[in-house]
């Protein structure tokens, strides 16, 4: 085995492993860490792909804004923080079909697949989408000042979300 | 190709960055304030706003481009940040005695207004889409979080709620004829688009852009038939931000449309002059006709705006047409004055009047307000015959040199269409007047020194420019747009 197929056993180990845990521990707080955990292991693997800008878009994206999302969600809006009522409910074998027929599909079809066992093709010397990304978002001769404005903007919004979302003087008043 | 960012990039939008400083520094300092004493950081935030202030009038007779012409500092970006930042100052002078009666005093009322009074500015001087974008919902989050200030109570919250979704769908349609126009042109900036437009490249594409672009703005600026969120917001707002949200967005959504109508579409006017038109007509005749049958005066005022709308989207008409277009434009900034003063004044008296629970709102509430408090009584007669437009009042001369421009613009049709609807919008202006002179009644009235103070000085300018509009109207005609 080569060093890449081993990480890539072990990340996907991992995802899958924190995938799991996602819907099984009944701390929303853990569930959303464990999210993070599973969105962070796809992210790995884009970048083994070479997939350097989806790599990049998933961490700032799922977990830089929806993961942390759900957390202050969670944490601004739900006193109780524990899941009391029962994990599955009566119809939960029709899921587990419907999602071991759809891993079965998929098998199949990547079964006589020839991109199974040859390699991509190399990537092009000086080819590095993420990197000219970086440059235009702070480069003066293309969109610093739009990035800042939103930075701003995202402060604003921020504290307008905490100001409506834990209002301690409106308190119970409106339950 | 400099690595660095010039010093000239940064002083054409110094006012807007010393705000956005000063509004950051206002959120941490304001931890230090004490609950009681939170009407310091109202005075931390006019003293920001007043620094701006300063540094715009400085500059004012430069002209220069920044970031490679996404922002633009001209007069005519001067003449606007100059009024937008006065709008932020009676928006602090109003709020200051305001949320303390009403039990809304919060930090964060100041440093959310600052930061709107940034995405205005920002709005006013961009000459590229996506700053013109980013500035309308940096303008328009923290709108949204200050009318829903007052959470407990249920017509706020709907308020908040209300402007919120609305104002999502209609930055959907800006961000959708954005993506169109740099689809059709390849160009996000001003210069390029008009660039690639005079190439004659397809036009299909960049007409329905730019038709979007129009919806967007006409959300904001609520115009006909894009108006139907306004009179819920401005009535579940507290007054004081319904105040500022009337004149200050107002005014940025239409310097934005201005810009981006003048420098970037003017190959386009042969199918946006009647769209225009058509727009600023029906805008006149609907908040008109509907104002008349209003009980309320935050609804009736809403109404009001609406129309008035129409009257400066008028000034946008004649665009396309190089003789009038200087005197139009300057009509337009006139008159954006003269709605700012007078609106601002209409709303300081509706303040003084306003009680806790939404009380003291129904225009049967103003009845015998003149034998109870006359200077009062006589202000808000004063706004109500400038928003008619009757002399001597500033709203007159606004009007006057508005229905010049169009009808040299050659719309004379639609100078008469904004005659009658004033004519039609006398009824419910002198409803109020005949309600505060005429009927019995005992209205209690606030005495913060705030709130007189705008009501009083706005009375006073909306007179006084009246007879000596010269100076203002000259200023307005050098505060023209700067070209590439």
């Amino acid at each position: 085995m080569t060093t890449a197929q081993i990480i890539f056993l072990v990340v996907a180990a991992v995802t899958l492993v924190s995938a799991f845990m996602v819907v099984t521990t009944r701390n929303l707080i853990h569930a959303a860490l464990w999210l993070v955990a599973t969105l962070f292991g796809v992210a790995v693997t884009y970048a083994l792909l070479n997939a350097n800008f989806l790599a990049v878009v998933q961490v700032v994206v799922y977990i830089g804004a929806i993961a942390i999302l759900f957390i202050f969600a969670v944490m601004l809006t739900r006193k109780e923080m524990r899941d009391q009522g029962p994990q599955l409910n009566s119809a939960w074998w029709i899921s587990a079909l419907l999602a071991v027929l759809t891993f079965g599909g998929l098998v199949g079809m990547l079964w006589g697949w020839k991109g199974m066992d040859t390699l991509a093709s190399e990537m092009p010397v000086g080819f590095d989408s993420v990197s000219a990304l970086g440059d235009a978002l702070i480069s003066p001769n293309a969109f610093v000042l739009p990035f800042e404005v939103a930075s701003v903007l995202l402060l604003a919004a921020l504290v307008g979300a905490v100001y409506v979302a834990f209002n301690p003087r409106s308190g119970d008043s409106r339950k | 190709m400099s690595q660095y960012i010039n010093p000239s990039d940064l002083t054409t939008i110094l006012p807007a960055i010393v705000l956005t400083v000063w509004a950051c520094a206002l959120l941490v300092a304001d931890l230090f304030i004490p609950h009681e004493r939170k009407g310091w950081t109202a005075v931390l935030a006019a003293l920001g706003l007043v620094v701006s202030l300063d540094i715009t009038l400085i500059q004012a007779g430069g002209t220069s481009t920044g970031f490679k012409g996404m922002v633009t500092l001209d007069g005519f970006s001067t003449f606007l940040n100059a009024l937008l930042l006065v709008s932020g100052l009676f928006g602090v002078a109003l709020a200051y005695g305001y949320v303390r009666r009403m039990g809304l005093e919060r930090g964060e009322y100041y440093t959310l207004l600052l930061f709107s009074v940034v995405g205005m500015m920002l709005m006013v001087q961009a000459s590229d889409l996506i700053v013109v974008f980013i500035a309308l919902e940096l303008l328009s989050i923290p709108l949204y979080v200050l009318a829903a200030l007052n959470v407990r109570q249920i017509e706020s919250e709907e308020a908040g709620l209300k402007y919120f979704l609305l104002g999502s769908f209609s930055t959907g349609f800006l961000v959708y004829g954005i993506a169109l126009i740099f689809g059709a042109t390849g160009s996000t900036s001003y210069s390029g688009i008009v660039t690639a437009a005079s190439a004659g490249t397809s036009s299909l594409l960049l007409t329905i852009g730019a038709a979007l672009l129009l919806v967007g703005f006409g959300f904001k600026v609520a115009a006909v038939p894009f108006h139907m969120w306004t009179p819920d917001v401005y009535q579940g707002a507290p007054t004081s931000v319904t105040a500022f949200m009337s004149s200050g967005a107002k005014i940025a959504g239409f310097a934005a449309l201005l810009r981006v109508f003048a420098l970037a579409f003017p190959t386009l006017t042969a199918d946006l002059t009647p769209i225009l038109a058509a727009l600023a007509a029906l805008t006149m005749i609907g908040g008109n006709l509907i104002a008349v049958s209003q009980t309320n005066i935050k609804r009736l005022l809403a109404y009001s705006s609406i129309a008035h709308a129409g009257y400066i989207l008028m000034a946008f008409v004649p665009y396309g047409n190089p003789q009038v277009m200087p005197v139009s434009v300057a009509a337009g900034l006139f008159y954006l004055v003269a709605y700012a003063v007078t609106n601002f004044g209409a709303w300081g008296v509706v303040i003084a009047l306003e009680k806790q629970g939404g009380k003291g709102l129904e225009i049967s509430d103003y009845a015998g307000l003149f034998w109870k408090n006359r200077p009062l009584a006589l202000a808000m007669t004063v706004f109500m015959l400038s928003l008619i437009g009757f002399p001597p009042t500033i709203g007159m001369v606004g009007k006057f040199y508005l229905f010049r421009a169009v009808i040299d613009g050659g719309f004379v049709w639609l100078a008469i269409v904004g005659v009658v609807t004033s004519l039609i919008s006398a009824y419910y202006y002198l409803r109020v007047v005949v309600n505060m002179f005429m009927q019995e009644g005992e209205p209690q009235t606030g005495s913060e020194f705030w709130v007189n103070f705008t009501w009083g000085l706005t009375a006073l300018m909306t007179i006084i420019i009246s007879f000596v509009p010269q100076p203002l109207f000259a200023w307005a005609s050098s505060a023209v747009l700067r070209l590439f």
